[in-house]
């Protein structure tokens, strides 16, 4: 097991795909929070009831999103460019490529996390220190705040270990990257806003809630899942999808 | 014990393709045996079947006396090279070599040593995309032997290769075959395996249709007499009349079945005048074509 973990690092290393998104996650996280951090007036980078903070990771959200794109790519580049016949050859039992993908990419998606929401911050001390501001951090040492920190990153991991789950479903990578970005970003959305009791349950909006804690509909009303309840259902999903990977690839031929 | 032992199999893709169709075979230690047949014959097929790759409808096969994915390490066991495209672009020979043998347990500085048995040390470094077929093939071919294994299977591997990439093949083959390796080559043209193997397995449309030493192939092969006379005609009725198989393109006629003294024979007995007669022994690669079925008894 370890020599396939080590072989799937290797492939993550050796080409430029992870490298890309890696970057890609770090601007994504971090270009709003440098624009806010130089545009925004001293009094909103003050508020202490959003807290200046809250606007500064609007952008680190983003990155459990790329996190799924990095799942789904790294599963379907194997079937795009064909190594997976070289996957399956040097380990015939199936299953097991899978669960390392999913391991793997569930640490990836959980430390890139940590990285730009540890840059972000580090971004924020060095800004409201440039500019003489008092930066709010007491609300990071209240209770509850560090067990909320640990589950949004396991969401993070979770949203990676779905794209693995689902490009080994789908294997095609334009349709599942395209499909699961639609229905991640304006399918659940719809269903959401019309039948928020329904649309609470599905997929993206359980993992978003993990970090929202509930949703807030149309009318402004909260509603929704805590974030335990969020991340129990995420994690039902993840199992679904990776058990139904796992039973397919194993009944697939590989030509 | 053979090393690789087929009974019966078959597999069906969908409910219209039958690919490969009860075919049976076993391979002993240290035979080369080249898997021919036209393209679309059902020889990549059975190839990926015989390592899992490809689950089959009915049949078995063991390899090492058992199944491919109860192997421990089969990358150890066997080398399959069944498609030379199977490599990242973006990613290096070497890199693309060391993600191998990393899942196998195999000792990184092995990939060096296959890279350099290949002639492609130089080019490790690069990203496969800027590799030629030759050299994605040779690539693939080191892949195969990272593991050092006693059984070697390859599909098609002297595909795209240039004259002098198909002789380093063929050295190649031979060396392998010297170290006492067991090699299931496939090819859709006899030629490009027929100084290497020993034996072949002839499939056509699913089903093994020939199998034997090379040598034997021509053994029941028929000649062909051909000849030129002004009675074409008439000396074609004759032998039609005698049970022999018979074309004629103006005046002159091919014949199976009798042998050339019969067809004189027969022109004399008849009072048709002979201006040619020879015999023409087929070619092997026309054997081939013929029991392979993709063409039909010569004219
Ligand atoms: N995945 C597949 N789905 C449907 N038909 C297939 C598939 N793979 C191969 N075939 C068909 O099976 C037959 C045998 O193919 P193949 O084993 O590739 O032959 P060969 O390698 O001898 O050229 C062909 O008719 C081919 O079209
Ligand atoms: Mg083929």
């Amino acid at each position: 097991m370890i020599d396939l973990v080590a072989a799937e690092l290797l492939k993550l290393r050796s080409t430029r795909t992870a490298l890309g998104l890696l970057i890609a996650a770090v601007l994504v996280g971090l270009a709003p929070a440098v624009l806010i951090l130089i545009f925004a007036p001293a009094e909103v980078l003050e508020d202490e009831t959003v807290g200046g903070f809250g606007f500064l990771v609007t952008g680190v959200t983003v990155v459990p999103l790329l996190g799924l794109v990095f799942g789904i790519l790294s599963m379907t580049n194997e079937y795009r460019h064909g190594t997976i016949t070289y996957s399956y050859l040097v380990t015939p039992r199936r299953a097991r490529v899978i669960a390392v993908k999913l391991f793997v990419c569930f640490g990836v998606g959980i430390v890139v996390l940590a990285l730009v929401g540890s840059l972000v911050t580090l971004t924020a001390i060095i800004g409201y220190e440039v500019r003489s501001l008092e930066l709010e951090t007491s609300f990071l040492f209240e209770d509850g705040v560090a067990e909320t920190l640990a589950l949004v990153l396991l969401a993070a991991g979770l949203m990676a270990a779905l794209g693995v789950g689902l490009g080994a479903l789908f294997r095609n990578q334009p349709a599942t990257v395209a499909g699961t970005l639609i229905w991640a970003l304006a399918g659940e959305n719809i269903v959401v806003s019309l039948k928020p009791a329904v649309g609470q349950y599905l997929p993206f909006a359980a993992l978003q809630q993990v970090v929202t804690g509930g949703v807030t509909v149309s009318t402004g009303a909260e509603v929704g899942l805590s974030r335990p309840e969020a991340f129990l259902v995420s994690l039902g999903y993840i199992a679904v999808v990776s058990i139904a990977a796992v039973y397919t690839t194993m009944r697939r031929d590989v030509t | 014990m053979p090393v690789v032992h087929v009974e019966h199999l078959s597999k069906r893709f969908g409910k219209r393709v039958l690919a490969v169709d009860d075919v049976s075979f076993a391979l002993e230690k240290g035979s080369i045996t080249g898997f021919l047949g036209p393209n679309g014959a059902g020889k990549t097929t059975t190839l990926r079947m015989i390592v899992d790759l490809v689950r089959p409808t009915a049949g078995s096969i063991a390899v090492f006396d058992g199944r491919y994915r109860d192997l421990p390490r089969p990358w150890t066991r066997v080398g399959a090279l069944l498609d030379a495209s199977g490599f990242h672009p973006g990613r290096s020979g070497a890199n693309a070599l060391g993600v191998v043998a990393r899942a196998s347990g195999i000792p990184a500085a092995r990939v060096a040593e296959v890279l350099e048995l290949v002639e492609l040390e130089g080019a490790a470094r690069r990203a496969v995309k800027g590799y030629s077929t030759g050299m994605r093939q040779r690539l693939a071919l080191a892949c195969v032997l990272l593991g050092d294994p006693d059984l070697l299977l390859l599909d098609e591997p002297a595909n795209g290769l240039d004259p002098e990439g198909m002789r380093w093949l063929r050295t190649f083959l031979r060396a392998r075959a010297a170290e006492g390796k067991t090699i299931l080559v496939s090819s859709h043209v006899l030629a490009e395996v027929e100084q290497t193997v020993d034996d072949v397995l002839i499939i056509s449309r699913g089903r093994l249709v020939a199998r034997g030493p090379l040598a034997s192939l021509d053994a029941g092969a028929s000649p062909v007499v051909r000849l030129r006379s002004p009675q074409a005609e008439l000396l074609q009725r004759h032998l039609e009349e005698r049970g022999a198989a018979v074309n004629r393109l103006g005046d002159a006629l091919a014949i199976r079945g009798p042998s050339a003294p019969e067809v004189g024979e027969a022109a004399h007995q008849c009072g048709a005048v002979l201006h040619e007669l020879i015999t023409e022994r087929p070619s092997l690669e026309d054997l081939f074509l013929e029991i392979a079925g993709t063409r039909r008894p010569e004219s």
